[in-house]
């Protein structure tokens, strides 16, 4: 069946079968293969993207359900000049990445997070990521790669309000 | 000391090497990899703990539509028979299938779904056979048996392992306070978030060339090479980004490897098989149960007299590397203390429940857990701090170990238990927790752990590597080693000892991925031994290289090379006037010589003598002190942690970032095991197949945890470095299990520590359901 819908920012028609997930869809037949399969039950959190704002875990939706939604994966998660972007940097730079294999999925619950608040509390980010397992880091350095990228932005906006107000 | 010298790249901070492309979804896993004409694969398991194959006929499979092969184990040498230390696996079952799970035959098809119609098409008949699902029944004498050819002509028994040091019985006879207790453990899941996969490229040649996310591709290759029955120029293995491994990804991957690889040379398509999470789960190898009962004798001072251990391990339907395992657990059981006389007795046994090999820590994280738990309670006995206890007993430099061979080199286990200490305000916390009421429902408790853990293969055998560095004419470095990084950061730690002993920027260096056909046989990825003797391997191959590039510097300078000094990148000759990296490159390329070496680096030798039980295990050990808080509500029977503090001594750190995420994720990984991963089995039959019921820690899970690197000089070591990321979860469950003591008053010698087991005495949980392990499975029910 074909759907519409937004795909990191583009609009995108695709047919697809009725009986596949949203993980299916983009993995097999979109070969965008950024967003993990890690268990098909909802349980591990590696196939995370954003769903009109809320992350949600794609083996656990169908595709067709994506229809006229806005869908960001982790080949929409990047900088202006289409590096990494400043959540992304500060995962590494904190060693909040080994294997990297719920890398993908740990950003977009973070980016959902810091969408809707850029004064997490530690509990907060904790809970933003309790969905996603990591087997390798211990969580302590996803989640200050959080909290660092929480300040930078904090700083940005107010920065960007400041001149906001020096132009008005 | 190593800890006062300046490094330029050795110790300093630096992001992992494969950040970027993992933070940016880039990084391909063997999942991620599509070719044309590629076929999926889908492997028929048994239903059933143990039986004998009576029928297996697959030819109503190759009448699916989609399906282009079928293979079984007649479709290799010697019938897929493989392994090591023992020889007694399959990559196909052969006449008999050992474990819920085990693999009989494997589908290539053009879609997953025609691989798995003709997965159930295939007509199999088993007369299901009596098992063995208890480790301490598996010797009685009307146990089934399990192995056709057991290793050692006594059914059921695969290896077993003695350490004869002194007469301990007399002593603890002799000694006031004594302890005889009994620990269990239950099988673990490694859990790696990428469940394993492998793709297989047939050659022109009627080679293959094999992507595999395993840890030891050389072995993979050798394993292939010997069941296909190809020489070794026919066939290629090459590591692909591997998502976790912790131990795992070996056995069941060379039998993954060995299906596809025949599907795709039958078929001349490429072939892919990834496991389902519930498939990895109930087919993959775990760590191993084990049972370790351990007698201590003290005197009323608190000194540590003499230690006996009997040891029985629970290898499964196969011993992979469950001996091995063993052996470490064998040669670490008394823990980091001094004794006048110790023994121990291992036996590893043969039984129904899934098979069991390689994880993290490696038969020491039962032997830590179970010997530090002892300790705790013989201290309680002479009414001692187990802080004060452990600093009283704990080994020092020049010290007889429990094996009884000396510790020549430096040891820094006392400094991390008084780090510990003093960094968990111990001791007014143990006073004030000791003065709970008995009434009180919520309960918080302090406990303990430490461990030692010997560097590399030791006793295993050959312990050597050789790693190649290769300058280019575009001035970019070229290394590589035999050794895998699955998640661990080897790579980064390559590339900074290569810049170290190159003297070069680390940006100018890439390292290649493992691949059998470029980079050197240097064994197997485990036992924490990339950075120690493959590191230093690299070290040899850059000095190499470096001594190279002096050479040719000296020959544009006109003087002589021991004349010639580096500042930075750049040489320095008599007249001081510099001459560039790229400079000295371009002058060698001039001269036709080429800028490539290779390093090879061995531990020094030791012997250990497995017939009498005695001799030097390892050339040196890593140390460590781990301080757990928790708090227990006996109402609902919850354990919560509250902090961690763990330092270790694992030598020089050399990569900051990636020491610090070995330590963390350890912790977690240590969490875990002590008290929620219940990878039971029933029967025979998983408890767990997804990650709804087999629950891993989550970041709600996880405390705040606080470390401490404490840095003696391994002189042997690169730049002074020792083992560290398998040591790193040993101490966890023993902490956790001694604060559980004394906020509950009991204990249950059972890990993982549940409610259950400690408050109840049994499980609340009813057996899981025999036929959802089958439908998983693929099994009408």
């Amino acid at each position: 069946m074909k759907i519409n819908f937004t795909l990191n920012g583009q609009p995108v028609t695709v047919d697809t079968p009725a009986n596949v997930t949203l993980l299916t869809l983009l993995r097999d037949n979109l070969g965008m293969t950024g967003t993990k399969d890690g268990c098909e039950v909802g349980e591990c959190g590696a196939c995370s993207v954003i769903l009109d704002g809320k992350v949600v875990n794609s083996c656990m939706m169908m595709a067709p359900q994506a229809n006229g939604r806005k869908i960001t994966t982790i080949e929409g998660i990047l900088d202006r000049d289409g590096g990494p972007n400043d959540l992304q940097r500060a995962f590494v730079e904190h060693g909040a990445v080994q294997c990297g294999y719920c890398t993908p999925g740990m950003i977009m619950a973070s980016e959902a997070l810091l969408a809707r608040t850029l004064t997490p509390t530690e509990e907060e980010a904790r809970n933003a990521i309790a969905g996603n397992l990591c087997r390798c880091t211990g969580y302590q350095q996803i989640i200050e790669a959080i909290e660092d990228t929480a300040a930078l932005r904090r700083k940005a906006s107010i920065t960007l309000k400041n001149s906001r107000e020096v132009i008005q | 000391m190593n800890r006062h010298t300046r490094h330029q790249f050795v110790g300093n901070p630096i992001n992992n090497v494969d950040g970027f492309s993992k933070v940016m979804g880039k990084a391909r896993y063997v999942g991620d990899m599509n070719l044309p004409g590629m076929l999926f694969t889908q492997v028929l398991r048994s239903p059933i703990p143990h039986g004998r194959i009576i029928k297996l006929d697959t030819a109503p499979a190759l009448k699916i539509l989609g399906v282009l092969a079928v293979v079984t184990s007649d479709d290799f040498v010697d019938h897929s028979l493989f392994g090591w230390p023992v020889k007694d696996s399959y990559a196909l079952a052969y006449q008999k299938v050992r474990y819920v799970g085990d693999p009989i035959a494997a589908v290539a098809a053009e879609t997953m779904q025609a691989a798995r119609a003709g997965m159930q098409a295939i007509v199999l008949e088993l007369e299901e056979l009596p098992g063995v699902f208890d480790l301490r029944k598996a010797l009685d004498v009307d146990a089934p048996f399990i192995s056709a050819n057991p290793e050692k002509g006594i059914p059921n028994l695969a290896e077993t392992y003695i350490v004869h040091n002194g007469n301990p019985e007399e002593i603890i006879k002799a000694c006031p306070v004594i302890l005889d207790e009994s620990y269990f453990f239950h099988h673990q899941e490694h859990a790696y978030l990428e469940t394993e996969g492998v793709l297989a490229i047939p050659n022109d040649d009627g080679g293959v060339t094999v992507y595999s996310n395993d840890q030891s591709p050389f072995i993979n290759r050798n394993n292939l090479c010997m069941m296909l029955g190809l020489p070794i120029q026919k066939v290629r293995v090459i590591q692909p980004p591997t998502g976790g491994s912790f131990g795992g990804k070996d056995d069941i991957n060379y039998q993954n490897s060995a299906q596809v690889a025949r599907l795709a040379l039958i078929t001349k398509r490429p072939v892919r098989i990834t496991l389902t999470r519930e498939e990895s789960l109930i087919a993959s190898y775990k760590r191993e149960a084990m049972e370790i009962k351990i007698n201590l004798g003290a005197e009323k001072d608190g000194t540590l007299r003499a230690a006996m251990a009997q040891i029985t391990a629970d290898s499964g339907a196969y011993p992979s590397e469950t001996p091995l395992a063993a052996w470490r657990g064998t040669m670490h059981v008394a823990g980091a203390y001094r004794y006048d006389a110790v023994t121990v007795d291992t036996k590893v046994v043969y039984t129904n429940n899934s098979y069991s090999g390689a994880f993290r820590g490696f038969g020491n994280t039962e032997a830590a857990a179970a010997i530090e738990q002892a300790v705790d309670e013989i201290a309680e006995r002479l009414n001692i701090d187990p802080v004060e206890f452990r600093l009283k007993n704990a080994l020092r430099q020049g010290d007889r170990t429990m094996t009884g061979n000396i510790i020549k080199e430096e040891v820094g286990l006392t400094e991390c238990i008084q780090w510990v200490r003093d960094q968990s305000d111990w001791k007014s916390k143990r006073a004030v927790y000791a003065q709970q009421k008995t009434e009180k429902e919520i309960r918080r408790g302090i406990g303990i752990g430490c461990y030692f853990h010997g560097s590399g293969l030791g006793g295993e055998g050959d312990d050597v590597a050789t790693c190649t560095v290769k300058i280019e004419n575009d001035y970019s470095v070229t290394i590589s080693s035999g050794l895998t990084d699955y998640g661990q950061g080897s790579r980064t730690i390559h590339t900074l000892i290569a810049a170290e002993s190159l003297g070069v920027q680390p940006e100018r260096i890439q390292m290649l991925r493992p691949d059998t056909q470029t980079s050197i046989d240097s064994g197997p990825t485990v036992a924490s031994r990339s950075t120690m003797i493959s590191g230093n391997a690299m070290r040899v191959a850059g000095q190499n290289v470096s001594r190279m590039l002096t050479a040719v510097a000296a020959e544009v300078m006109h003087c002589k090379p021991e004349q010639v000094t580096r500042v930075g990148e750049s040489f320095l000759g008599p007249d001081e006037e510099p001459l560039s990296f790229n400079q000295i490159v371009d002058h060698a390329n001039k001269m036709g010589m080429p800028l490539s070496a290779n390093g090879t680096w061995g531990m020094p030798k030791i012997e250990w003598h497995f017939d009498k039980g005695s001799g030097v295990p390892y050339f040196c050990y890593s140390y460590g002190a781990v301080v757990a808080e928790v708090e227990v509500d006996r109402r609902i029977g919850t354990t919560e942690v509250l902090g961690i503090w763990m330092a270790h001594d694992g030598g020089t750190i050399i990569f900051p970032q990636g020491a610090r995420g070995q330590m963390l994720g350890g912790i977690a990984q240590g969490l875990g095991y002590a008290l929620m991963e219940e990878m039971k089995y029933n029967q025979g039959y998983p408890q767990a197949i997804n990650f709804d019921n087999l629950l891993i820690p989550t970041a709600l899970d996880v405390p705040h945890m606080e470390g401490k690197f404490v840095e003696t000089n391994f002189k042997e070591g690169p730049y002074g470095a020792k083992n560290l990321a398998e040591p790193m979860m040993i101490g966890i469950t023993p902490a956790i299990a001694n604060a559980i003591a004394q906020a509950t008053g009991r204990r249950g010698r059972v890990v993982p520590i549940t409610f259950e087991g400690t408050l109840l005495g049994h499980d609340l949980t009813p057996p899981a359901p025999i036929k959802d392990i089958r439908m998983v499975l693929g099994f009408k029910v």
